[in-house]
């Protein structure tokens, strides 16, 4: 939490004028009782109307005065808060978006889009709060027991006690509770978690029958938190009656402590009643630092979520500017690459070698967990290589700056994102010059054009947060259009079209050759149909090349290529797929 | 202390939601009456204390000339102590009771929410968004639970205060009870308005902090195309202009609601000074004693508080009853009809039947139209087709997750709405592409369909559904647990999972999702070997994804757009040269 508060540097002159106010504020209230005490003492007592009047203007001067003093404190408070929340969210953000995937890899999105705007919200509310109650809780304590100290110095010791008694009892009902709380949360979670299962797996549960299993094992944690619930609330009902209890105990005992004084001075008439509302006040600033204690670890879990964010270092560094000679004719080279995750012990590719040139398709194959992600993953340096080289257009990527590597390739990612916005922008991200026809055109060779035209609005239609109103397979064919409409002289397809039928993804690579004539295309496919044609086809397997070289090649040689395209086609086809192969 | 204000909007009709919520609460009548009653009692015995204290200043002030008669002033703080103290018993017997009932009452809210998702038809589900009836679960039974208690003692607390104060302010002085009614209700009415402001000024930073976080979200999760597309830049500028706006907005609401607490402060301190001066002169005029004056002070604080919250109220009962009506209305949506079992099947032989059968989810556009089949005991059906054509809308006229608008299905010549629809579900065994398993271990979620299976049964299923080895590489084995957030496991290993759960189940027939989308090559391949191992000699419907697998089938449906246009086996479809043709041509086509 410390860490955070640089972020209040900017605004160190309103955080004068916030301290100064609440400090006119604080006096001017505390200043109050005494008086009262004065009417008591030199008004009422030797009857002096005159006096009364005086002294009762002076106190509407004060209240004034001390309201003012309120307003101001909360404006800058809020400003303050409104504007650090501000800050820090603008940093944050920035910096996730900076992020190299390298980095991002150490927080799952969800944590990340949680660190932005949840832990923020806290941040921003414990910052109002020290802002507002942590300045003002301690000012009025201290200004409060040295005015309680003036008024009736010998009655003091009520103070310890009272206090005392406030903070035991806090802290005791505290000590039971949190521990049980902590319980409470977990059996919360797992309430949701619960109707989560009964609305997702509605369909398994009524084709097994299981509804009154389930049923049953909802009640039984549902129990369980009842029962939770009504341990913790037995306990936390103790605070209100005992802090009553406390404050009532306090002005009895201010009372009966004054009256015993008042043979010594008779002025504890009036300064008894004035010393229980100043205790009062000390009691009161207690309990509010109570709640403070509460929730600021709260908040300072979340800064350290944050400040985890904020302090992450990016693993790569690029260079400023592009140094170095690049080819004209376009390539994709991998020397020796090794790739290992940060802290994982076994590497995820090693020793990839291979060359993928302009107008050839280079295809990577292989099973789940081969590396292929990641291996072209390292194309547009979204990770850095462990060891080894990636060359691309004959310079290698690292004397690239990020702009212009990024510019030379056109990268279509797994699944179909797209930004709310309209489908145009959407197609031009990656081009913001591009003209409508530019759009149009890139839709067309993506096959999306077709659907686009059967939208309302065509091209201005908006597409909703997270892309909810098209479909997987448009998705795909738009996220594709996307990187079309760059332009790019390499082409990076990760398993892209896996959500087309057969049909739409045979006439997309139709259409895709005429414009890949001059570029490097590079695909990861698990469909044979779309591998087959291919140039080149690498095949991985747990991280290493076990096969190079184009269809019939590999359907002779290399067996775990056998293997997968055996379970794609009827074996009688295989034969005759592999019969073409040997007579080739 | 301020109470965190809940804003859960305003119920759609009032009246009629807090009628429900009443008529809801009628079993603990008792438990919150006495509750009530105890409140009431203890908000009583709770008034006397400053009164108490007043009078011992009295008889000190009268007594101090003579010696002060400390038997007279230790009766009454005798007597002050007794009812403060029985004043805070009350409070926390009454407290323990209403927390009692409302942790009783949102337990049943709970389990009356999870019930009804058991008994609403699926057709509500396809419908309704999840979140939806999750929020209802989480976040509206939250509120009830803890606003509840809190409307309940604070009505009843408060305003037996408002009214005890005012008579014992009316008994010592009527002038100066006006004083502070006037202050008090100046400062509700100027709150009020401020509060108007607030409440404004909050919603516009609620719809601000809404759009900032859904521009977040979608940024976080589309970063790969951000990076790949170098559009940081734009990114943040966007990203920018909404902070700015966001923090505008909520500078704005925070200075509006926190203007509430100085301006509730000037008017207290105006009553304090002014309720000084004219007792002072009232005390020095006779009309009153020092003792009763300072009682008053103290009551006027204490007249504050009650008032400002009894105000405030009002938007926890609004938050309250609009929360109540939304578990409301989806406890009270239409259910399944009742399950009428006329027949059943001793032993089933696995011969389905459509007759006839026309569905639509949507009357004005018809899916199934006059569909006939006639499948024998351990047949294939194999239903394929593009995308979105309706395939699974036979499996679920099938499970009776829907049923047909004419027409009728029949097993072993048995229609299956004679039958219960869990005897018909436990007829088929059914792996669905959504590979569904709930958190908990491997074990439980094989055991899922037949609890009665041992250990043994449990791992021949999973070695027939080739699931056995990944089973036993986990550091747990069948022990794992799984869970929402599992890496541990793939997508097709969940796919296996779901199939030998299945196969434990043991049913007579079969409904396959042949999910294949997220599947790798070879675990595909594994998948598939399962399936051929465990549908012979089972009546088996598949949804086939790809062409090659469903050769075999005994019957291929051809779905498109909703209808069935071709049916017949492989070799007589590719004669046809129809759409079937076509599909299996495409797959296999040369560029």
């Amino acid at each position: 939490m410390l860490r955070l508060f640089k972020y209040l540097k900017p605004y160190i002159l309103q955080v004068i004028i916030l301290l100064a106010s609440t400090a006119l504020q604080v006096y001017c209230t505390l200043r109050l009782p005494a008086l009262m005490a004065d009417i008591i003492n030199d008004g009422i007592v030797p009857s002096d109307m005159d006096f009364i009047w005086r002294t009762g203007l002076l106190m509407l001067g004060l209240a004034v005065l001390s309201a003012v003093g309120a307003l101001v404190s909360n404006l800058f408070a809020a400003r303050i808060g409104a504007n650090f929340s501000k800050d820090l969210r603008r940093d944050i953000f920035a910096k996730v978006i900076s992020f190299d995937l390298a980095d991002a890899k150490n927080f799952s999105t969800a944590s990340l889009i949680t660190r932005t705007t949840n832990d923020i919200n806290q941040v921003q509310q414990a910052i109002t709060m020290i802002l507002s109650m942590l300045v003002r809780a301690p000012m009025f304590c201290i200004v409060a027991l040295f005015m309680a100290f003036e008024t009736a110095p010998d009655m003091t010791w009520i103070i310890a006690v009272s206090a005392g008694a406030i903070l035991l009892s806090v802290f005791t009902i505290m000590a039971l509770v949190v521990p049980k709380f902590k319980i409470f949360q977990k059996l919360l979670d797992k309430i949701t978690l619960l109707t989560r299962e009964n609305l997702t797996g509605l369909r398994v549960i009524r084709a097994f029958n299981k509804e009154k299993y389930e049923k049953k094992k909802f009640e039984k944690t549902n129990d369980e938190m009842t029962r939770t619930i009504i341990f913790i609330e037995k306990i936390l009902n103790l605070q209100n009656p005992l802090i009553n209890i406390v404050f009532n105990g306090m002005t009895l005992l201010c009372s009966w402590v004054g009256i015993s004084l008042l043979q010594k001075d008779i002025a504890y008439l009036g300064n008894m009643a004035a010393f229980a509302q100043y205790v009062g006040q000390v009691m009161i600033s207690f309990l509010l630092l109570s709640v403070l204690f509460i929730m600021l670890p709260r908040a300072n879990v979340s800064a350290g979520r944050i400040n985890e964010v904020l302090g992450t270092k990016p693993k790569i560094h690029w260079k400023k500017q592009t140094a170095g000679n690049i080819e004209r004719t376009p390539s994709v080279e991998f020397k020796d690459v090794d790739f290992a995750y940060e802290k994982a012990e076994e590497k995820v590719l090693s020793n990839i070698s291979f060359r993928a040139e302009a107008g050839q398709t280079t295809a990577i194959v292989g099973s789940t967990g081969s590396g292929k992600s990641t291996l072209i993953n390292l194309v547009p340096r979204f990770f850095e290589a462990t060891s080894g080289q990636i060359l691309i257009n004959g310079l290698d990527i690292k004397d690239y700056s990020r702009e212009d590597l990024i510019s030379l390739i056109g990268f279509v990612p797994q699944r179909g994102m797209l930004f709310s916005g309209s489908v145009k922008e959407n197609i031009a991200f990656g081009a913001p010059r591009a003209s409508l026809d530019d759009v149009k055109n890139a839709a067309k060779i993506a096959q999306a054009a077709d659907f686009i035209e059967k939208l309302p609005k065509q091209y201005n239609y908006q597409i909703a947060q997270g892309g909810t109103n098209v479909s997987g397979g448009q998705k795909q064919r738009l996220s594709i259009a996307r990187a079309i409409c760059k332009n790019p002289s390499i082409f990076v397809f990760d398993d892209s079209f896996s959500a087309l039928d057969m049909k739409t993804d045979a006439n997309l690579r139709q259409a895709l050759t005429k414009i890949t004539k001059s570029a490097v295309t590079i695909i990861v496919a698990q469909r044979v149909s779309t591998i087959k044609n291919a140039d080149q086809i690498i095949v991985l397997d747990q991280g290493k090349v076990v096969g190079k070289g184009n269809h019939k090649e590999l359907l002779k040689s290399c067996p775990i290529y056998q293997e997968i395209v055996k379970s794609q086609i009827s074996e009688a086809e295989y034969e005759k797929e592999l019969k073409e192969a040997r007579h080739a | 202390m301020p109470k965190p204000t809940i804003d859960a909007g305003k119920a759609k009709n009032t009246k009629l939601a807090f009628k429900t919520f009443v008529r809801s609460l009628k079993r603990f009548r008792l438990a919150i009456f006495t509750a009530i009653f105890l409140t009431v009692v203890s908000a009583i015995t709770g008034l006397f204390t400053p009164k108490l204290l007043g009078e011992m200043t009295d008889i000190a002030k009268n007594t101090l000339a003579t010696g002060l008669d400390w038997n007279a002033l230790g009766e009454k703080a005798l007597i002050a102590i007794l009812l403060f103290v029985i004043s805070g018993l009350l409070t926390y017997i009454s407290s323990c009771i209403l927390t009692i009932v409302t942790a009783k009452y949102t337990r049943s809210l709970r389990n009356q929410v999870i019930d009804k998702i058991s008994r609403l038809p699926i057709s509500y589900f396809d419908t309704h968004k999840f979140g939806d009836v999750l929020s209802r679960m989480s976040n509206d039974i939250d509120v009830i639970a803890m606003t509840m208690h809190q409307v309940i003692t604070d009505l009843s607390f408060n305003i037996i205060t408002i009214v005890g104060v005012i008579i014992i302010m009316a008994m010592t002085s009527v002038p100066l009870l006006i004083i502070s009614v006037v202050t008090v209700l100046l400062s509700i009415i100027v709150v009020g308005k401020i509060a108007g402001f607030a409440q404004k000024y909050f919603r516009e930073q609620q719809a601000t902090l809404g759009v900032l976080n859904s521009k977040i979200e979608e940024n976080y999760s589309g970063q790969i195309v951000i990076k790949s597309n170098s559009h940081e830049t734009e990114t943040l500028n966007d990203f920018d202009k909404t902070n700015k706006k966001l923090a505008r907005t909520a500078m704005r609401a925070q200075v509006f609601s926190m203007l509430a607490i100085p301006v509730t402060h000037i008017f207290t301190n105006l009553g304090y000074v002014v309720t000084c001066i004219v007792g002072g002169y009232f005390v020095l005029e006779g009309r009153i004693s020092l003792g009763n004056i300072q009682a008053f002070i103290q009551y006027v604080t204490r007249f504050n508080r009650p008032i400002n919250e009894v105000a405030s109220s009002t938007a926890t009962i609004q938050s309250l009853l609009a929360a109540a009506e939304r578990v409301f209305e989806f406890t009270a949506e239409t259910e399944e009809p009742a399950d009428e079992a006329k027949q059943t099947i001793e032993k089933v032989k696995g011969a389905v039947e459509f007759h006839h059968v026309n569905f639509s989810y949507d009357k004005k556009r018809p899916i199934i139209k006059d569909f006939s089949a006639k499948i024998l005991p351990g047949q294939q059906v194999a239903i394929v087709g593009p995308t979105g054509a309706g395939k699974t809308t036979i499996i679920n006229l099938l499970m009776r997750f829907y049923e047909p608008d004419s027409g009728y299905i029949t097993i072993d010549d048995t229609p299956i709405n004679e039958l219960s629809r869990a005897e018909v579900r436990g007829l088929f065994g059914m792996v669905l592409q959504d590979t569904w398993l709930f958190s908990g271990t491997i074990a439980e979620n094989l055991k899922y369909g037949n609890p009665d299976a041992t250990d043994e049964d449990v791992k021949k299923a999973a070695k027939i559904s080739n699931v056995h080895h990944v089973i036993e590489s986990l550091p747990h084995a069948y022990q794992t647990v799984i869970n929402e957030d599992s890496d541990n496991i793939s997508a097709g290993e969940k796919q296996l999972l779901t199939v030998a759960r299945v196969v434990t189940a043991n049913p007579p027939m079969l409904i396959l999702d042949e999910a294949t989308s997220n599947v790798d090559t070879r675990t595909e391949h594994l998948v598939q070997a399962a399936f051929e191992k465990i549908t012979e000699g089972r009546t088996s419907f598949v949804i086939a994804h790809r062409l090659s697998t469903i050769r075999n089938a005994d019957l291929i449906l051809v779905m498109k757009d909703g209808n069935i246009i071709e049916q017949g086996n492989h070799d007589e479809l590719l004669k046809k040269h129809g759409f079937y043709a076509e599909l299996y041509n495409s797959q296999f086509k040369e560029d």
